[in-house]
């Protein structure tokens, strides 16, 4: 097994050797200095989108401002993590994304540890997403399943199941709903019997799993066990497909199969 | 559902090849022979080149020169380059949209006949203000120019 | 048909002579975009029906932009034994009484614009003299070439064919000493020898921030990795210009030739011609030339026999601004969207599928070919101190002359508005000029004296960018203007980074609400930090240069906002709203 190189760097005075590859923000946890992040996520590849976790580096003579979580160490570079330009820019995104989604608690959170007030000059929108990407990537890199991704460019650019309608890939695992910073996504499960029509008409009745922003409506299926309705329907069929099971496989709930 | 060519989407993809690096092209291809990225072909594409639906719907919204919907059977092209809007580009694109009762964000008049485009140079600036309707191009277009450069559209 | 050697190409040359300046009468119709638009097609047919008619021995021969698009559509004739002759503004019914004048041996004067008698040939050295010894009389009337005013201070190295040459003609081409600096690379030079007479010539990336060429070439030749990528970038962007464009449709092969050295210099062995969706006659070309340089050798494998390899391939972009910006335009290629990210790592080390990548302008690469033959020294001789060689322009606003110029670096903001464009029309003052499209900022004319070059231009709080001059006279409002470059830019912002994707649509706002009547007093602050801070948050350059042109504007024409604000007033008469309200708190 070959060791891999090591990298020496200083963020804010002190020194620390990561192996090569290594981004600051991780480093930067490595010493326990906090960089505050929106868009980042340990279990995910950086996006480098929310420029919350943005420091001062200094490379070869030259300084940058750049985001820490996607910006991998290299021998002898000096970080900095909160210079008053760095502090500045962080309370703007925050100022402007309380523009966005002023209800989110997370900003709200930030907002009151970083002394940033809502500013009352705009009219601002007051939506949840705040197009960190962090569900996409989700669906794409963990669960694999790519049911959704950006529309459209620029203000309007959010999150979406394809023509903004009922996504057909979509498993109801729900990782989505458990990633998402601000709360953006609204899941729920439908209890027995109850009813619902989705946006595209299709009436679903409970037990079932919607979740609204991807129009998604899935019945869930029951153990043939214990009753008791355990995932998805369509969920369980993807992965007896996906992983060669027989047909049977998820007939009976993990509990049931575990006792 | 409209039923659309399949051959003609293979010709299409075959040229470019089942590669992710071919998605713009084929995607520019359907888009010039089809007028507009309709949601059967792009499900059709996605299954073919076998990439997810939600990707393909994320390129075909982010790039300007694609269109979901039809466009109309007359296209304007209306200059927004720096030295059109100097010359009064703004007024024209918002003539334009009052004579074709065209409300806010619409691009495409009820009947198709028309769709209205900025585009940002047609590359005639010595012509400012430009608008260019199918193949036709006008120049020094002001807002009281407008009505009567429609008009030889409106009667086809 | 494979040209293997000098002497073969030499033969292609000789051909291409005989095709430029034939024995019998020529007349070459310019049909790049702007002159198509307005209708130099229908004069092209016009002429081939009059000529036949007649049964005039005369070729008429479609040539790209010669760049006096307020003169369009121009027609030069070329009569054997005499001056050249540029006619202007020539419609459909003016052709029979031109070609009866052509007929008769002399010129229609009514339509004449200027004579040229001797035509320098930048590579090849010398010149042609399109008339040898006494000038008839009747050619002696129109001006020449070299002592008209909008020629007279430029000089064309980039633009050295876009008029002159059949844009689908490689053998034109070579004629005028295209190829010969490939061949003069590849079987005379070593890659590192090219990648040293390019960064002794002192050539910058013509758009961006003018990265020197020379030390982009070495980083990435340098880098690890035996598969490299080159890739030519012609995506303008900025709205209402057109150079590029007017570039890649009168003279594809001089983009190639210099993408092929680059390569050859760097070690790449596939390159990409990216152009931005739009440019269908400009891919057209570039296609055809593609094919004719394939046949001829210029690309495929053992180019000229030197051992060295080479394709390319034409990549058309989905239409995004952002894409002109170097990873978003990556991305691009890769079949994603134009998202960009931040850089280190540089695309010299780690650009198209992670593999070290050189992304050059198109302009830039045009001019390789003439640092190869015509040398270092003689390149960097034209400029000023930091900024070597010349320029390509669009003039384009209130200008008399609105046109396709090229100039040396340096040369002042004044010679080029009146000297070259004329001055403004109707004897209106000079309001500003602005310089860099949506990432500059507009020039005021107090600096009217400003050397045009890289540094200078980014000391006023302007940019360089691809080369747009817009000039504006007083019915110009520059909050107005803003307003259109914040909304143009809003509409581009990939929407990726928070200060972009909020923040420019929040300043567009604030202007909007300035342009309505509706501004506070403290939304100039207000724009001044938010501009300040995108600057330094934004993750690309389309983000860090938005803020540039409001931030200019505030810098020399506060006081207009301040009207606007204060008095609810636009003294420029163009923000409706404010006019047909009534004045007044």
């Amino acid at each position: 097994m070959m060791a891999k190189k090591m990298v020496t760097l200083r963020i804010d005075g002190r020194d620390i050797g990561v192996p090569k590859g290594t981004t600051i923000l991780e480093a930067a946890r490595k010493l326990d200095i906090r960089i505050p992040t929106l868009c980042y996520h340990e279990a995910l590849t950086p996006y480098g989108g929310c420029r919350l976790c943005l420091v001062e580096v200094t490379r070869n003579g030259v300084t940058q401002i750049v985001s820490s979580c996607g910006y991998e160490v290299a021998d002898g570079i000096e970080v900095k993590t909160e210079t008053d330009m760095v502090l500045e820019i962080r309370r703007f995104v925050i100022e402007l994304l309380l523009t966005e989604a002023p209800e989110a608690k997370v900003l709200k959170d930030l907002a009151l540890e970083m002394g940033v007030k809502a500013p009352k000059r705009f009219k601002a929108r007051n939506e949840l997403c705040i197009a960190c990407g962090q569900c996409i990537r989700a669906c794409r890199e963990i669960v694999g399943v790519s049911a959704i991704d950006f529309a459209k460019r620029g203000y309007e650019k959010k999150a979406a199941s394809p023509f903004f309608e009922r996504s057909q890939e979509c498993i109801g695992c729900g990782t989505c709903f458990t990633i998402c910073p601000t709360g953006a996504i609204t899941l729920k499960d439908l209890a027995e019997g109850e009813k619902t029509v989705l946006p595209d008409g299709i009436e679903v009745t409970g037990p079932a799993r919607i979740i609204d922003n991807w129009k998604v409506g899935l019945e869930m299926k029951r153990c043939k066990q214990c009753g008791e309705p355990f995932a998805p329907q369509f969920q369980l069929e993807y992965f007896t497909k996906k992983v060669k099971l027989p047909e049977d496989f998820f007939d009976v709930c993990m509990q049931c199969r575990a006792l | 559902m409209e039923s659309f060519d399949q051959s003609a989407i293979d010709l299409i993809i075959g040229k470019y090849g089942k590669r992710e690096e071919s998605l713009i092209s084929i995607l520019r291809d359907i888009q010039s022979q089809f007028g507009c990225l309709p949601k059967e072909v792009l499900q059709y594409v996605s299954q073919k080149v076998d990439l997810p639906l939600s990707k393909i719907f994320c390129i075909a919204t982010f790039y300007s020169s694609f269109s979901l919907e039809p466009r109309g059977k007359n296209l304007i092209s209306v200059c927004q380059g720096t030295a059109c809007h100097v010359k009064n580009g703004e007024q024209v694109v918002n003539k334009l949209a009052h004579e074709l009762k065209l409300s806010a964000g619409e691009k495409t008049t009820a009947d198709r006949a028309f769709s209205v485009e900025k585009v940002r140079c047609i590359g005639c600036c010595s012509m400012a203000s430009a608008v260019r309707i199918n193949q036709d191009t006008y120049g020094q277009v002001t807002r009281n120019s407008v009505d009567k450069i429609l008009k030889k559209y409106r009667k086809t | 048909m494979k040209v293997s050697n000098r002497k073969d190409l030499e033969k292609l040359k000789r051909e291409g002579m005989a095709s430029l300046f034939p024995g019998t009468i020529k007349i070459m119709v310019g049909m790049a975009t702007c002159c198509l638009a307005k209708g130099s097609d229908r004069v092209m047919n016009a002429l081939e029906n009059e000529i036949k008619k007649r049964g005039l021995k005369a070729s008429v021969v479609p040539v790209g932009c010669i760049g006096l698009c307020y003169k369009e559509p121009t027609i030069e004739v070329i009569q054997p034994g005499k001056p050249k002759v540029t006619y202007g503004e020539i419609t459909p019914d003016k052709v029979p009484q031109i070609v009866e004048a052509i007929a008769q041996g002399g010129v229609k004067r009514e339509w004449v614009l200027y004579r040229t008698d001797r035509e320098k040939l930048l590579l090849n050295g010398g010149a042609h003299a399109y008339c040898s010894g006494k000038i008839s009389v009747l050619f002696k009337g129109p001006h020449e070439y070299s002592d008209i005013p909008f020629f007279k201070k430029q000089l064309k190295i980039v633009l050295r064919n876009s008029g002159y040459i059949n844009p689908e003609s490689i053998e034109e081409y070579v004629a005028r000493g295209g190829y010969f600096s490939l061949l003069k690379a590849l079987t005379k030079m070593k890659p590192e020898e090219v990648i040293s007479e390019v960064t002794r010539a002192g050539l910058r990336g013509r758009s961006g921030g003018g990265f020197p060429t020379g030390v982009k070439w070495l980083s990435c030749s340098k880098a690890e990795g035996k598969k490299k990528y080159i890739i030519c970038n012609i995506s303008e962007g900025d709205p209402g210009i057109g150079m590029h464009k007017s570039l890649l449709e009168s003279d594809p092969h001089s983009i190639l030739e210099g993408l092929i050295i680059g390569a050859y210099a760097i070690g790449a062995k596939e390159g990409y011609i990216y152009i931005s969706s739009g440019y269908a006659l400009g891919v057209k070309r570039m296609e055809k030339a593609i094919k004719g340089a394939k046949i001829y050798g210029f690309l495929g494998k053992n180019i000229l026999n030197s051992g060295f390899d080479f394709t390319v391939k034409v990549k058309e972009g989905g239409g995004a601004y952002v894409c002109g910006e170097e990873t978003a335009l990556i991305k691009s290629i890769e079949g994603e969207w134009g998202e960009p990210r931040q850089r280190p790592p540089y695309p010299a080390e780690s650009g198209l599928w992670g593999k070290p990548t050189v992304i050059n302008n198109v302009e830039t690469l045009a001019n390789i070919p003439v640092i190869i033959t015509r040398g270092a020294r003689w390149f960097s001789s034209i400029g000023s101190e930091k900024s070597k060689g010349t320029k390509v322009f669009s003039l384009v606003g209130e200008v008399n002359r609105v046109g396709l110029i090229e100039v040396p670096m340096g040369i002042t903001l004044k010679e080029i508005i009146y000297d070259i464009g004329g001055g403004i029309p109707k004897g209106k003052a000079l309001k500003a000029v602005q310089a860099g499209g949506p990432a500059g900022g507009c020039i005021p004319k107090k600096l009217i004296n400003l050397p045009v070059d890289y540094e200078s231009l980014a000391q006023v709080g302007s940019a360089m960018s691809s080369g747009g001059l817009i000039v504006m006279d007083g019915k110009t409002c520059m909050v107005d203007v803003n307003k259109y470059f914040l909304s143009f830019l809003e509409g581009e912002s990939c929407g990726k980074c928070t200060p972009c994707r909020v923040g420019v649509r929040r300043m567009r706002e604030i202007i909007t609400d300035i342009c309505e009547g509706k501004g506070k007093r403290e939304d100039v602050p207000l724009l001044e930090r938010m501009a300040r801070l995108i600057k330094e948050g934004a993750l690309c350059n389309l983000g860090k240069t938005a803020p540039n042109p409001i931030l200019a504007s505030l810098r020399y024409f506060r006081d207009e906002y301040l009207v606007h604000i204060r008095d609810r007033k636009c003294p420029a008469g163009v923000c409706r709203p404010i006019r047909t309200r009534s004045i007044g708190k």
